[in-house]
């Protein structure tokens, strides 16, 4: 009965509910939106301009975050967690350095290393040369203790050599790139890692991270390396996400619609005129949303045929829309209806 | 700078202009000739501490007060000059030119200690407040009791005040405004205050003293609806008078034509039969007094012919000319009150018709008191059902008491209460910002209503006007002064069901002033189509709509006409035997398809085969 009770009738605009239902809330959002106190370091996006996000298909999320637990042995070990996070938090060159002098002029550099921030990543003076030499090969390196000083083996100008020191100092020595920070949280007895800046490929590849365990909110990044069933289940909670922070919710259903019009060409599309509603078969459909005079003349250009079947376009031209109780039909051809004889 | 220095910078609107070594003597030198008399009153002078600079301001736009000048711990408005003020010797300006009154803009306000009232004044102070209730405007000070009420119910207040109907003017017999308002009955209020008697507003009064009682009435003031007692209407209560003007102009027009008044005749393009002019006058005018409706032709006019071809094709002699009289509008109606036939500057012929109409207060009507407390008529009942006291006193208007407690008008409560006072007393009493305190109020108004028999609260017994049972609670009942706004349901009242289309699309006009429709927008068609109800979104974009019928080619798709002499439909592309169909689209998608076509785009339109 239940089951009976959630099904859909035939010819339900599903569609236009579901932009119904998430535009009334999203209405409320605007009008109130929360604002969580606590650890800058860790921004998330909510509310709103999150939703846009996720409906946009933006390539890269505005606060990419990572989530990563464990299983039950290692979750309760605070010191292993660390030892991973240490594996994961990428860490440059420049962060480990107190302070520098170069001559750009002479093609010189000396970096003073922090020894207390090397102690911290387990870093030797001698990996970090490694390191750098294997980068960049034009430059010869000599250390003297904590000092380590680089110099360009050729000469060369100014502006080069400047972007090259930059580089290195930029380069990274350890960690998983794109991961700007992670901290160590803890839930009940279980620690996990939670990042700002996310990488899902690079901390796959991180030992003592299992697949099962690790969550992005970068919808792309998981449609990249999982695919595009992945990309789906992630819209689908990250919208979910969205509402549950503003303490609503819409009926998942609607989230699940969304989220297969987005990714079912195989691809993540985003709603709106570059991605699904400039995808409409109907050339009135199309120019009665955005961009008139383009799709006209590219459908005259192509000759193309509009075949009035969805709303937009029979709302145009004046016909009862296949909707609802216009979806039903009840047919009979000219000829049979003259077989037909009336009931006296 | 300069507060290292020993000297001081003057500043003249801003301009550094010489530097003093004691900044205050120097300001206090300014002021006291500017008492004097020696320079103007415009001038302000402060000595600005932090800065240690001088501020001197002679330039336009600063905002100024009044403030009474109090010299060694003494007001220089003493008993002398005010009894001369009282004998009216003397005004304001004289205070103002003997240096008694200053005004002071807001730097050199920081210069100095007020005292509120004379008896606060220490041998510091410097000024005394003119009067507390300064603080307010004319508008707020002519209302009572406004420092009882939340600040941000004062503007909402005035803005009532400037909506009211009343007295605007003594001729307005003689007056063409385009739109007045007149109230039958204006009163003054029960309660005033001294501006409103020192601007005699009460010769223009806007309002009328109502009786309340704050009460529900079977839910129909409920949502800041109001009750009104049918029997109070009819005594008069809140009628008045609507005019507008109608005006028209003799037209020149190049060629030496022009318009001419006159009732048109049945030659005349655009004649509307001999019946839509009687009440035209010889001249083509209305007559005065005379009753018109909607659609009756006021002023009768005939222009020149439109294109000129018209004129040459049949000479001068023949009257081409087409009827463009004015007729009343739509949903309008009334006598005509005025007419008057006058001359332009460029000596054309103007007529301007005056219709006065009766407004009697009707469901829907704007009403509102002095405390921003706005409602709509909800119903009006006859006196017989509404509640009475044991006197017999019928209030002529329910007041919910849901519109008070979050509101905050206190003043409402209060000018009840003094209002009750004022009529048993037989005087009007006084409710001037700040001049006593609220309980002293409370107690005054209270013993004057106890000495009458009443309760002290201002509370009555009612009696259910339905079955004359009384009802268990006490009701809070007073007169307020209340004002009939002139937002009125007979000035907006707008309903369609058939009526004109616009040119281009066909489909029906928008606003009242075309006796449009109201558009069925686009939120309100994505809830039709996410309903599936498609044959009620079908029959409001097309039926009631713009439908048409086009003639649509089997062959090449195109739109074909239909030749009523061959009485068969054409294709102009496929010519004579070509098979037509004829299909139900928007008109406005045929202007569309044209518009298409224009621009070199052909569209073809495919149909199924049956």
């Amino acid at each position: 009965m239940s089951e009976k009770k959630g099904e859909i009738s035939y010819g339900e605009p599903v569609g236009v509910v579901t932009a119904q239902s998430i535009g009334e809330r999203s209405t409320q959002m605007v009008l109130r939106t929360f604002h969580s106190a606590g650890i800058t370091s860790q921004v998330v996006s909510a509310g709103l301009p999150r939703l846009i996000e996720i409906l946009d298909a933006r390539k890269k999320p505005k606060h990419p975050t990572m989530t990563i637990t464990f299983d039950k042995g290692v979750a309760s070990d605070y010191e292993s967690v660390k030892e991973i996070k240490k594996k994961i938090e990428e860490v440059r060159v420049g962060s480990l350095v107190g302070s520098f002098e170069e001559n750009l002029k002479a093609g010189t550099m000396v970096l003073n290393m922090d020894r207390e921030a090397m102690t911290e990543h387990s870093m030797t003076v001698k990996k970090i040369m490694d390191i750098i030499s294997a980068r960049f090969p034009d430059v010869e390196l000599s250390n003297e203790g904590e000092k380590i000083s680089v110099r360009y083996k050729k000469k060369k100008d100014i502006k080069s050599v400047r972007t090259a020191f930059v580089n290195i100092r930029g380069e990274i020595v350890s960690g998983v790139e794109g991961i700007e920070k992670a901290v160590v949280n803890s839930e009940g007895n279980a620690f996990y890692i939670s990042t700002s800046g996310s990488n899902l490929s690079g901390v796959l590849e991180v030992d003592g991270v299992k697949e099962e365990n690790v969550y992005t909110n970068d919808v792309f990044g998981i449609f990249n390396v999982l695919g595009v069933e992945a990309a789906r289940t992630a819209i689908l909670n990250e919208m979910m996400q969205v509402f549950a922070i503003e303490d609503t919710k819409i009926n998942v259903k609607h989230a699940m619609l969304i989220a297969d019009a987005m990714t079912h060409g195989g691809t993540v599309k985003s709603i709106g005129r570059h991605g699904l509603a400039g995808d409409k078969e109907s050339v009135f459909a199309r120019a009665a949303y955005e961009e008139t005079i383009k799709h006209f003349v590219n459908a005259a250009f192509f000759s193309e045929t509009d075949r009035l079947r969805g709303v937009a376009e029979n709302i145009i031209i004046g016909r009862q829309i296949s909707v609802g109780t216009g979806r039903v039909k009840l047919m009979i051809k000219n000829k049979d209806l003259e077989k037909v004889k009336p009931a006296d | 700078m300069a507060k290292d220095t020993n000297t001081c910078a003057v500043f003249l609107d801003g301009k550094h202009i010489a530097d003093v070594k004691d900044g205050t003597a120097f300001a206090e030198e300014i002021r006291k000739n500017r008492r004097k008399g020696l320079i103007s009153g415009e001038v302000n002078v402060a000595y600005i501490k932090k800065l240690g600079e001088v501020h001197i301001n002679a330039d336009k736009g600063r905002v100024r007060k009044p403030y009474v000048v109090v010299e060694n711990g003494k007001s220089k408005l003493d008993q002398e000059l005010m009894e001369r003020i009282s004998k009216k010797e003397i005004d304001f300006n004289y205070l103002v030119r003997r240096g008694v009154i200053e005004y002071l803009d807001v730097e050199e306000e920081e210069n100095i200690l007020a005292a509120m009232y004379e008896s606060e004044i220490t041998p510091k102070t410097t000024h005394m407040e003119v009067h507390p209730a300064i603080m307010f405007g004319l508008t707020v000070n002519s209302g009572v009791f406004p420092e009882f009420n939340s600040v941000g119910k004062h503007p909402l207040a005035w803005q009532l005040m400037k909506q009211a109907q009343g007295l605007p003017s003594m001729n307005f017999q003689n007056r063409f405004s385009a739109r007045s308002y007149l109230l039958h009955y204006p009163q003054r209020p029960l309660i005033d205050s001294e501006t409103y008697r020192a601007a005699n507003l009460s010769m223009h009064a806007n309002g009328q003293n109502f009786i309340v009682a704050v009460s529900t009435y079977l839910g129909y003031n409920m949502s800041d609806a109001v009750v009104v007692n049918k029997a109070a209407l009819e005594r008069g209560l809140g009628r008045s008078t609507f005019f507008k003007t109608y005006s028209d102009e003799e037209r020149r027009y190049p060629g030496g034509q022009q318009d001419r008044f006159v009732v048109p005749t049945p030659t005349v393009e655009g004649y509307e039969g001999e019946q839509a002019y009687t009440k035209l006058g010889d001249d083509g005018i209305v007559e005065e007094e005379m009753e018109v409706n909607e659609g009756d032709v006021i002023i009768g006019k005939i222009s020149p012919p439109r294109f000129l071809e018209e004129q040459t094709a049949f000479g001068a002699g023949i009257d081409r000319s087409r009827d463009n009289s004015t007729k009343l509008k739509a949903g309008e109606s009334g006598v005509v009150d005025n007419v008057m036939v006058t001359e332009t500057s460029g000596a054309t012929k103007i007529v301007k018709v005056v219709v006065r109409s009766n407004m009697v207060p009707e469901l829907g009507d704007k009403v509102g008191s002095r405390h921003a407390q706005k409602g709509v008529i909800g119903a009006i009942v006859p006196q017989e059902d509404m509640p009475f006291t044991k006197d017999g006193i019928v209030p002529d208007l329910l007041l919910s008491p849901m519109g008070l407690p979050n509101r905050m008008t206190f003043g409402h409560i209060l000018e009840m209460l003094g209002a009750k006072a004022a009529v048993v007393k037989g005087e009007i009493q006084d409710g001037t910002p700040f001049a006593r305190r609220g309980n002293a109020l409370i107690e005054e108004y209270g013993n004057i209503l106890e000495k009458a028999g009443f309760d002290r609260n201002g509370n009555d017994y009612l009696y259910d006007g339905k079955t004359g049972k009384k009802f268990a609670a006490s009701i809070f009942m007073g007169p307020v002064y209340y004002y009939r706004l002139y937002q009125m349901t007979k000035l907006k009242l707008q309903v369609r069901s058939r009526g004109p289309v616009q040119i281009l699309t066909r489909q029906p006009t928008e606003g009242k002033p075309r006796s449009g429709g109201i558009r069925l927008e686009e939120m309100a068609r994505d809830a039709l189509v996410g309903h599936g109800a498609s044959l009620v979104l079908k029959d409001r974009m097309l039926e009631q709509s713009d439908k048409d019928n086009v003639w649509i080619c089997r062959e090449c798709g195109d739109m074909g006409y239909f030749d009523h002499i061959k009485n068969m439909p054409v294709c102009q592309m496929c010519g004579p035997g070509s098979k037509l169909e004829s299909v139900e689209i928007s008109y406005a998608f045929k202007v569309l398809l044209d518009e298409l076509k224009s621009m070199h785009m052909l569209t073809k339109i495919r149909l199924k085969n049956d």
